[in-house]
């Protein structure tokens, strides 16, 4: 296991602040957190992103590792990616108010994701379609949209990453767009560019560069909506009091925004809308993990595709959200009245992109397999047999008071030599003793 | 000979958590890093074995134990048991009820899949008494049987 640190790439640990109240080591999917000193740490390479410490601790001893808010568009092009999610934080208010007020607050840019997200879902309905009758395809699919669940698989289930789809996901298809069309339209301002990922989660860490890369044509930093909600509430107002017109700098995606993106925010909105005959969405990180083991196991073979995602009730369920969940669904349900749904783009010209491999990914999801597998050295039949043979011994509680999440995780750190099995309370103070009428002194 | 063994009680008609100890087998065996194919074998034995002792059994146990050359599943319940083995063994052969058929149970190809995924499968019953399903998975066969 690697040393255990106080940052990963996505999420920071404040000792300063933490309890040592154990919230977080119940959280983590991976187990990766324990308390050292009545401190919480990480176990660094175990971390997956997903952001559940973050919601879990009441002490906000644990935040994610974004890009802070502060100076933005300050000696560079800013240009904003936004998603749905953003939008369902403001009752009553229309998407382009919020893309007009994210001006306000220094954006240069700012850029919808509706578009992309239509040029997804049709391409991963495509690939589906297309290799339905071939049987090339493991299936189930599983949607590559959320980045947390598809390193849980790299993780745990590094079988099943042959069953992620092998399209680009929407924000690729975004800052590809950015990139090719934006890019040389600005670069005569002579200015660097930023793109400013605006993320319910800290899925995508804050992107900072390693020492020494090649620098980039743009930086891309991921900021959190928590943190800029403040400032964009107020901005907001105005943009709506003002109703001031749309820029004439519009670039045309910029603003199209459709009730099929709003959808995506929410749990079961991606395969909505995606017309594929048998589709599933689960949302939970225990969810989704039952339904992954479920899948490892070979059932579900008759279903195509399957919606993860680690948050519940989706995105808008993402621990960095400024709104609670079901206030922002219910934003969105409103915003469907109001939009209704259906596509914008035609078929025909999304068909000839898929056809000139435009939906590809460079990179095969099994890669993955590489950065996120778990690197614990394997038990032998040993140790494992020491394990359940301590865990006889331990009560059961998973009080958390030795700092492992669960009493098997416990058992597992001291045959490993990472915890003294002392450091449970129930083991140290000889409490089955005790409890059977016995003290340890009394013993001897 | 070093061996490891763990047991998950089972709850007769609990659909929701049916399948749960199945689960905990497979991560168990991942954690042990056993060959993949293997793995996935006795999942589809546990699970089949696990749910036909919820759906069709009664309260009982899974137990599964790792030794350096085996696997062992031992599933066990308390449950009516089942009068005429050769018959349930036969493939599309099922009693499931409604309820379990709505739910996309009762294909009767659960014992049939027992049988071809385990390397040994030991199916002991009587009515009223019972039902104890044994599956022998060997670690290093001479050759991997591959159905
Ligand atoms: N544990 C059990 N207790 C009682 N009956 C069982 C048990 N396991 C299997 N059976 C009987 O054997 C039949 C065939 O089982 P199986 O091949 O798994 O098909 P299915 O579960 O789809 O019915 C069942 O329908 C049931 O009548
Ligand atoms: S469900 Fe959405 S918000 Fe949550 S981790 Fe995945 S991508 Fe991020
Ligand atoms: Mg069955």
């Amino acid at each position: 296991m690697s040393p255990p640190v106080r940052e990963t790439l996505y999420v920071r640990f404040h000792p300063e602040r933490c309890q040592g109240c154990a919230s977080c080591l119940k959280v983590c999917p991976t187990k990766a957190i324990r308390i050292r000193g009545r401190k919480s740490l990480c176990l660094v390479d175990r971390c997956i992103g997903c952001g559940a410490c973050i919601g879990a601790c009441a002490a906000g001893a644990i935040t994610a590792a974004v890009h802070p808010v502060e100076g933005i568009g300050a000696g560079h092009t800013a240009i904003a990616l936004v998603s749905p999610v953003l939008y369902a934080q403001f009752p009553n208010v229309m998407p382009r108010e919020v893309l007009k007020a994210l001006r306000r607050l220094g954006f240069h840019h700012t850029i919808d994701s509706s578009i992309f997200l239509e040029m997804f879902q049709f391409a991963a309905a495509e690939f589906i379609r297309r290799n339905r009758t071939a049987a090339e395809a493991p299936w189930p699919l599983i949607s590559p949209v959320c980045p947390a669940v598809v390193r849980l698989i790299a993780f745990k289930f590094p079988r099943l990453l042959a069953h992620v789809l092998p399209v680009l996901r929407p924000v690729a298809l975004m800052a590809r767009e950015v990139r090719d069309t934006l890019l040389p339209r600005i670069a005569a301002r002579g200015l660097p560019a930023v793109l400013y990922y605006i993320n319910p989660c800290p899925t995508m860490g804050a992107m900072r560069t390693p020492p020494g890369s090649p620098p980039l044509p743009l930086t891309e930093v991921s900021i959190g909506i928590n943190e800029l909600y403040p400032a964009l509430r107020r901005a907001v107002e105005e943009a709506v009091a003002e109703a001031e017109p749309f820029g004439r700098e519009g670039f045309e995606f910029e603003t199209c925004t459709t009730g099929n993106a709003s959808l995506v925010a929410m749990s079961g909105g991606e395969i909505a809308t995606m017309r594929i005959e048998a589709s599933m969405a689960v949302s939970g990180m225990q969810e989704t993990t039952a339904y992954l083991s479920k899948i490892e196991m070979g059932l579900f073979r008759d279903v195509e595709y399957f919606e993860l995602r680690t948050c519940r009730e989706g995105c808008l369920g993402g621990v960095l959200n400024a709104v609670d969940k079901y206030l922002a669904k219910s934003n969105i349900h409103r915003m469907i009245h109001i939009y209704g749904l259906g596509r914008r783009i035609p078929r025909q010209s999304i068909l000839r992109l898929y056809d000139r491999g435009c939906f590809h990914p460079e990179q095969s999801p099994l890669a993955l397999a590489e950065i996120f597998a778990d690197r614990k050295p394997p038990l032998t039949l040993a140790q494992a047999a020491e394990i359940e043979r301590l865990l006889g011994e331990l009560p059961g509680y998973g009080c958390g008071a030795c700092g492992a999440p669960d009493c098997p995780t416990f058992a597992e750190d001291v045959v490993r030599g990472l915890a003294e099995r002392d450091d449970c309370v129930w083991l140290s103070a000889g409490t089955r003793e005790i409890r059977s009428g016995r003290r340890k002194d009394e013993r001897r | 000979m070093a061996s490891v063994t763990k047991r998950f009680p089972l709850r007769a008609r609990d659909f929701l958590h049916a399948g749960e100890a199945s689960i905990q087998v497979q991560a168990f065996l991942k954690t042990m890093r056993l060959d993949p194919g293997l793995i996935r074998r006795i999942a589809i034995c546990s699970y089949e074995a696990e749910m036909n002792a919820v759906i069709h059994g009664g309260n009982g146990e899974l137990e599964m134990t790792l030794a350096e050359d085996r696997i062992v599943i031992e599933v066990r319940d308390e449950g009516a048991g089942i009068a005429d083995i050769e018959l349930a063994m036969q493939p599309g052969y099922s009693t499931a009820d409604e309820t379990a058929r709505e739910m996309g149970f009762g294909a009767g190809m659960g014992l049939p899949n027992m049988k071809t995924h385990a390397d040994e499968l030991e199916l002991a019953s009587a009515p009223g008494r019972g039902t104890r399903a044994r599956m022998i998975f060997r670690r290093r066969p001479p050759q991997e049987k591959t159905p």
